[in-house]
């Protein structure tokens, strides 16, 4: 330990500290002193910062260690509060944007129609009511939405992950029918307009996937709702959907107005985070569903306006869509999917068991005296 | 479930010397770490995060466990055991290893044979 060099030692210390708050809070609580310990012990006389290796260590494991923990967070109180308000406000949301978009192609007197022949064999007619801003799932959405809030949560993830289930379906079949016809100027030409296939945006697709994952791991919208209350949560709804639906609400104005122009969508970027900020950062449980938001959305966001505004060089432009819809089905769909097989759930159950268990037998309907308001 | 994957899979090194490490007795975190640089023969030296990730993850496992903690120069040191099933799982693990190494060294010794014939 560098001990004739004091104030090397609590320069040392002091950036340990910085980089061990890498670590979940909960871990920091009972591990950090000692781990100081440990990484002061180790050092090499003199030593006054962390070398690069154990800078990276510490940065990985306590990285890990947070990811480790999710599903236990998901099925603890904070998690479960927080994904409760998310299956609240997402679905809403969701439906919103898509009306917004056909209220745009209605104005602009025509359905955006794929520009691919799309009666091969390879694209069944099922599926093309699920391509473009279709009624069919614009109703399905508004389904999800009266039924969480009527409790029928069960059925509400149904619906929204079979939505999803067509709408990756869709993309897909389309994929293969474009890649068949040699269609690659197509990609290279217009890449981001592939998203028309799908029954919603690149945006709400992520935020769909949020709102039918939030659906299936949580309490349900009933019990956001007694979180948030009325007032607020149509606030964020609002929020959200004035941020995301930024575009749409424009163009229903002005529809000359230069929606594709960079500071324009940085804009509406803009006026996401703040509807984010406004809305939701207000308590532990809004900072939460915050980041939920978020983690899902921004860096989509990002990606998709940057490629679409040929800011980032040309080679990503190509992949951009595959890469979210993969994004959404490698990051996303694995959670429900393990949620569907009952894992998380058990844990949830188990959680709601011991938690009913400390309140003694007063009943599910005591949920709603132990929420915590934002 | 740890368990039950661990005897599916082979032991990740740094689990075998810590779990060495706390065969014989307790030992805080520092002393893991010496003592399974010694072990490894000088060859591996945990890194801190690595040690306390290990760490994490065997207890949750049930593995090892804290044993008590003291405070020595002003810093806080927590000492670790080794549990019942910590123990058996390295003597499973130990004997695992002793099985593959009796195979190399009788095939090595066919070769050596073969060699000098």
């Amino acid at each position: 330990m560098p001990a004739r060099d004091p104030a090397g030692t609590a320069a040392l210390e002091r950036r340990y500290r910085r980089l061990l708050r890498c670590y979940p809070p909960s871990h920091r609580a009972v591990h950090r002193e000692e781990m100081l310990g440990v990484l002061l012990a180790a050092a090499r006389p003199g030593q006054r910062t962390p070398g690069l290796g154990q800078a990276v260590n510490l940065a990985a494991c306590g990285l890990a260690i947070r990811v480790r923990r999710i599903p236990g967070w998901l099925a603890a109180d904070a998690g479960q509060d927080a994904l409760a308000v998310v299956s609240l406000i997402a679905p809403a949301v969701v439906f919103i944007l898509l009306a917004l978009g056909w209220a745009v192609n209605a104005a602009a007197g025509a359905r955006v129609l794929p520009r691919v022949p799309v009666w091969t064999p390879l694209l069944p007619v099922p599926v093309l009511p699920f391509s473009g801003e279709s009624v069919v799932v614009m109703i399905a959405w508004l389904a999800v939405v009266v039924l969480g809030l009527t409790g029928r949560r069960g059925a509400a993830a149904k619906i929204a992950f079979i939505s999803l289930t067509l709408a990756l379906l869709a993309l897909l079949l389309v994929l293969v029918v474009l890649i068949q016809q040699d269609h690659s100027f197509y990609f290279n030409t217009f890449p981001g307009e592939l998203f028309q296939f799908l029954p919603f945006g690149d945006v709400p697709v992520v935020l769909a996937s949020l709102a039918a994952c939030s659906l299936a791991l949580s309490p349900g919208p009933l019990r956001g709702l007694a979180i948030v209350g009325w007032r607020r949560a149509c606030l964020m709804i609002a929020g959200l959907s004035a941020g995301f639906g930024f575009p749409s609400i424009v163009q229903l104005a002005d529809p000359a107005a230069p929606i594709w122009d960079l500071a324009f969508r940085l804009l509406g970027v803009l006026a996401i985070a703040v509807a984010v900020a406004v809305t939701c950062v207000r308590s532990p449980v809004g900072r939460r569903v915050a980041g939920l938001v978020a983690t899902g959305l921004l860096p989509t966001l990002a990606v998709t306006e940057l490629s679409g505004r040929r800011v980032v060089p040309a080679v990503f432009l190509v992949p951009n869509p595959l890469l979210v819809s993969l994004l959404v089905a490698v990051l996303v769909w694995p959670v429900a999917i393990v949620s569907w097989r009952g894992r998380v759930r058990q844990a949830v159950l188990f959680v709601r068991s011991d938690r009913s268990d400390s309140r003694g037998a007063t009943g599910p309907s005591s949920d709603r005296v132990h929420v915590r308001r934002l | 479930m740890y368990i039950y994957d661990m005897k599916k899979r082979s032991m990740q090194e740094p689990t075998f010397l810590i779990l060495t490490a706390l065969a014989a007795g307790p030992q805080h975190g520092y002393g893991i770490i010496t003592d399974a640089e010694q072990i490894s023969g000088g060859v591996t030296r945990l890194q801190t995060g690595t040690l306390y990730m290990a760490l994490d993850r065997l207890r949750s496992a049930g593995l090892v466990e804290p044993d008590r903690e003291e405070v020595a120069d002003g810093r806080l040191r927590r000492y670790y055991r080794l549990t019942d099933e910590g123990a058996a799982l390295l003597g499973a693990e130990t004997e695992r290893r002793r099985a593959s190494a009796a195979v190399a060294a009788q095939r090595l010794s066919v070769r050596l044979a073969g060699g000098t014939a």
